[in-house]
């Protein structure tokens, strides 16, 4: 480990921009009320993210411990923050008098003082405070360039935002000082190698989280944030109470130690097991999924960002960086049955709505239920699934959640069924979601490829293969709905672009290129990151041949199906603009035409209005039906989940 | 590379050939199970050339869009079969044109259209997971999921595999738009939602419909061919008398409803597939 540091010159200076900058940026912009100068802080801070994350690219492996802060040693800081965001928590429980949130919260300071007694008077071993390998990097790179396209996209937003609600004193400034901020503790998150970092990181993502999902103060909102809160430090506490147990065994919060250890003895597993836990809430899996859907009242920048993109990434993280632990386990057997039945039963539940955010969500938990399963398999292959979904997962939820919100902004719904013949209104940005649609669910992008991955990887493990084909199909179902409704129009005639501020249309586009040069890039992504150190204990089990991967019984040629895709593409766009010279006519509905778009001659030569909707399923598929059946299954899981540890 | 490029011609040419004439054939059977003469076996092509030459109307450019892009990843799928590539690629490939079928029936406002969109959803929905448990099986059996390695695979898969087989079977019945299962749309125009998800496709569009429509059937009875791919005879053979039982239960059995359809392809077909999966397994 000497000659990784050793050869570092500089990466103490990226750290702490990625880390500190955008806390020092969130103070600075706090008390900014020129809407230009806020602008500016955003914009700034997010392109010297941006920067520092690629300059990173070349440095991991790589560990730092940090001495002090200011000339304070930086455990005390950390330490002392940490109780004191905790006694934020607590106030925030008396002052919405909240008996969870206050129990919680003690809980959660009676424990940490536990620790840090421990720590003190034990021989204390010295922990290295940050660690960086490839996976963490590849989180860093999109908490910092996702992050940061995100915050620039607020900027328009929350303009149009406050100008719709009305409000009389602009909170903006607080809006942005709590995003930056969380860009900071995100990065820190999956930087971090003491535990006792990880959790203050953690409990900071958990306060910008509930901060930003009551920001516009309405009761609902605040309801659903301290949902939120309460559920989160129920994560935390799991956390700490696997952090005492960790200490226990270890004599050190040390991440990377607890990994090498990898042992199949009841206190090493209970301890990766509560771990697990504080990270299936973090990921808003079932039964905790009921604070991800009540974030959805939030501002819609804040759903791509923390709800979608970045901050639920932190539990399939935490459970992949423990994977190597439990490797041949059967906790990890169990982990992955959870991660697929999530798979499932979100998809399933997705079906049934037809609210756009909810559908996002649902699917999002979907999507982390299936990272979940491939953390559990433990094998080269699935991990590989994992990263390659947590990469192009990030950034088409981020562009479908930055879709709805400006969709939403315009047509005053997040309803699917409002969106009917949203290309004659908005064509650009109806566009650009069918795009994002097809990027979720379509060879030869990127989430295709993760999920083709995923599913050869589980195909020895009867339960979660079956469970992931189901979810697989659902998932088809509700995707290409939702793109049918979009372009479901009566002919208008020409293409007329819509208006949007330049920051929005740069997000979209940005989004919506990035994943498709990433699917492109996907082979060499793959040889330059997942090469190498990955995570210990993983070789890279595919080899990039032809502009495709292949291994011993598959191959995914993605270069070539590309072309072949693009050609398709482009013979089926020609043939569409020789169309728009083809004579249109009126759809079929079973009577004479009148000249109104939807009407025919009914009986009694009466018009008639032609009306149909989208099926949506709710007798099988709806909330009433399958919320408190799936509820029950997750916690008989975890239960399991519990008993595999013990 | 050469070689590739004879085999992707050879598939393009030969396989809308052959998807035409087995729509024929089945006209013909069906005929005589009804007792009637039925048209000559090359009424398909006279169909889709009578199509070809219509005037091109559309409701809305996107449809035409989709039809494109429907023939095309069809196309593209019996291609990567043709090559001998991965089966769960080729699948996943088949279903995007599934998707924009759907989709394409989905940008007119018809309500018939709209209808028959959401019902080809569900009838996709039934037999997909079918697909990638049979693309599973294969898997557990031959150790790998390419399809040169099955094509190469010593012994008739069919022995170890009769209950997955029995589930592809059901997916070639959703899939050929068979009775119980044409629910989204059928040859005979008068069910009642018109013709369901094509109501509004027409012209050479409906053409390239019906064109993609054969290529998919060249696919599954490809697929259902590599349970017997140790001889020539097992494979004409196992695909023949699969067809004859598709044409004899279309004729037998009337159209259930979208419920049923669902609930009996995962009930009887994910037995099915799970029963043989355990029974690999076990072994």
């Amino acid at each position: 480990m000497e000659h990784a540091v050793s050869n570092l010159v500089g990466t103490p200076v990226l750290l702490s921009i990625l880390i500190v900058f955008p806390f020092l940026a969130a103070l600075t912009v706090y008390p900014v009320r020129s809407a230009r100068l806020q602008t500016l802080v955003v914009t700034l801070t997010g392109a010297v993210l941006i920067a520092a994350s690629l300059l990173l690219i070349p440095r991991t492996p790589f560990t730092l411990s940090p001495k002090s802060l200011l000339g304070v040693d930086i455990h005390v800081v950390v330490e002392t923050a940490d109780f004191l965001l905790l006694f934020v928590f607590l106030h925030i429980g008396f002052k919405h008098n909240h008996t969870l949130i206050k129990i919680l919260s003690v809980l959660q300071i009676v424990s940490l003082a536990y620790l840090d007694v421990r720590t003190m008077s034990g021989e204390h071993l010295r922990v290295a405070a940050l660690y960086g390998d490839n996976l963490s990097l590849i989180l860093v790179l999109v908490a910092s360039i996702v992050g940061s396209i995100v915050c620039f996209q607020s900027i328009p937003y929350m303009k149009a935002h406050e100008e719709h609600l009305e409000v009389e004193k602009s909170t903006r400034r607080r809006f942005f000082c709590v995003l930056l901020l969380f860009l900071g503790a995100m990065n820190g998150v999956v930087l971090s190698n003491d535990m006792g970092f990880f959790h203050f990181f953690f409990e900071v993502t958990t306060l910008c989280c509930f901060l930003l999902i009551r920001h516009d103060g309405t009761p609902a909102a605040v309801a659903n944030g301290l949902r939120a809160l309460w559920m989160n430090s129920l994560g935390g506490f799991c956390l700490l109470l696997g952090m005492i147990s960790v200490f226990t065994r270890l004599h050190a919060l040390d991440l990377g130690r607890l990994i090498e250890l990898s042992s199949k003895s009841g206190i090493y597993l209970v301890s990766v097991a509560l771990l697990c836990f504080g990270a299936f809430i973090k990921s808003a899996q079932f039964p905790f999924q009921g604070w991800l859907l009540g974030a959805m009242i939030a501002p819609t920048p804040v759903s791509a960002l923390l709800h979608s993109s970045t901050m639920v990434k932190i539990g399939v993280y935490l459970v992949l960086r423990l994977a190597p632990g439990m490797r041949g386990a059967f906790l990890s057997e169990c982990i992955a049955v959870f991660g697929a039945f999530g798979f499932l039963a979100g998809a399933a539940l997705a079906v049934g709505q037809s609210n756009g955010k909810k559908v996002l969500a649902y699917s999002t938990i979907s999507n982390l239920g299936l990272i979940l399963a491939c953390a559990g398999l433990n094998t080269p292959e699935a991990f590989t699934a994992a990263i390659f979904l947590i990469m192009f997962h990030s950034v088409v939820k981020a562009l479908l959640f930055l879709c709805v919100g400006t969709i939403e902004q315009r047509i005053e719904s997040r309803d699917i069924e409002d969106m009917r013949g949203l290309c004659a209104k908005m064509p650009v940005t109806a566009l650009i979601t069918v795009s994002g649609v097809i990027m979720m669910i379509m060879p030869p992008f990127g989430l295709l490829l993760g999920k083709w991955m995923a599913i050869e990887a589980t195909a020895k493990n009867l339960a979660v293969v079956v469970m992931v084909a189901a979810g697989s199909a659902l998932t088809v179902v509700y995707w290409a709905r939702w793109a049918g409704t979009l372009m479901s129009e009566p002919f208008a005639g020409r293409f007329f672009p819509e208006r949007q501020p330049f920051l929005t249309w740069g997000a979209l586009g940005s989004l919506v290129a990035g994943g498709g040069v990433m699917t492109v890039a996907a082979p060499w992504l793959y040889r330059e990151f997942f090469t190498g150190i990955l995570s210990p204990g993983y070789s890279p089990p595919y080899v990039v041949h032809g502009g495709g991967l292949e291994n011993g019984w598959g191959a995914f040629p993605v270069l070539p199906l590309a072309v072949v895709a693009a050609i398709g593409f482009a013979v089926s766009i020609v043939a569409l603009r020789r169309a728009s010279r083809v004579r249109i006519v009126k759809p079929y509905l079973s009577g004479l035409q009148t000249d109104t778009p939807g009407m025919f001659l009914g009986p009694g030569n009466r018009p008639v209005k032609a009306e149909a909707s989208n099926y949506y399923l709710s007798s099988i598929f709806g909330e009433k039906r399958l919320a408190t059946l799936v509820n029950l299954a997750a916690l008989v899981f975890l239960i399991l989940i519990l008993g595999a540890a013990l | 590379m050469i070689d590739t490029i004879l085999v992707v011609a050879a598939t393009l040419v030969a396989a809308p050939l052959l998807g035409g004439l087995i729509s024929g054939l089945d006209r013909i059977a069906t005929a005589r199970l009804q007792s009637r003469v039925g048209p000559p076996v090359v009424q398909p092509f006279h169909d889709v050339i009578k199509l070809l030459n219509k005037e091109p109307v559309a409701v809305n450019v996107w449809q035409v869009f989709c039809a494109y892009a429907y023939l095309s990843a069809s196309m593209i799928a019996v291609v990567l079969f043709a090559l001998g590539s991965d089966l769960l690629l080729v699948l996943f490939t088949q279903a995007v044109g599934a998707v924009f079928l759907v989709v394409g029936a989905l940008s007119s406002t018809s309500p018939y259209s709209l209808v028959g969109a959401h019902r080809e959803l569900l009838q996709t929905l039934s037999y997909e997971p079918l697909l990638v448990l049979v693309a599973v099986g294969i898997y557990l059996q031959t150790g790998s999921f390419k399809i040169a390695d099955t094509r190469a695979w010593g012994a008739p898969l069919l022995l170890k595999l009769p209950f997955l087989y029995a589930a592809l079977g059901l997916v070639l019945t959703i899939k050929l738009r068979k009775s119980p299962f044409d629910l989204s749309t059928s040859h005979h125009g008068h069910q009642e939602i018109v013709k369901g998800l094509l109501t509004d496709y027409s012209g050479p569009f409906l053409a390239f419909v019906e064109i993609g429509h054969w290529f998919d059937v060249i696919l599954l009875l490809w697929l259902c061919s590599l349970f017997w791919a140790t001889s020539w005879t097992g494979m004409i053979l196992l695909v023949a008398v699969t067809y004859a039982l598709e044409v004899v239960t279309d004729n037998v059995t009337a159209r259930m409803n979208w419920r049923w359809m669902l609930g009996y392809a995962w009930a009887m077909g994910l037995t099915l597939s799970v029963v043989n999966l355990i029974w690999l397994h076990v072994r």
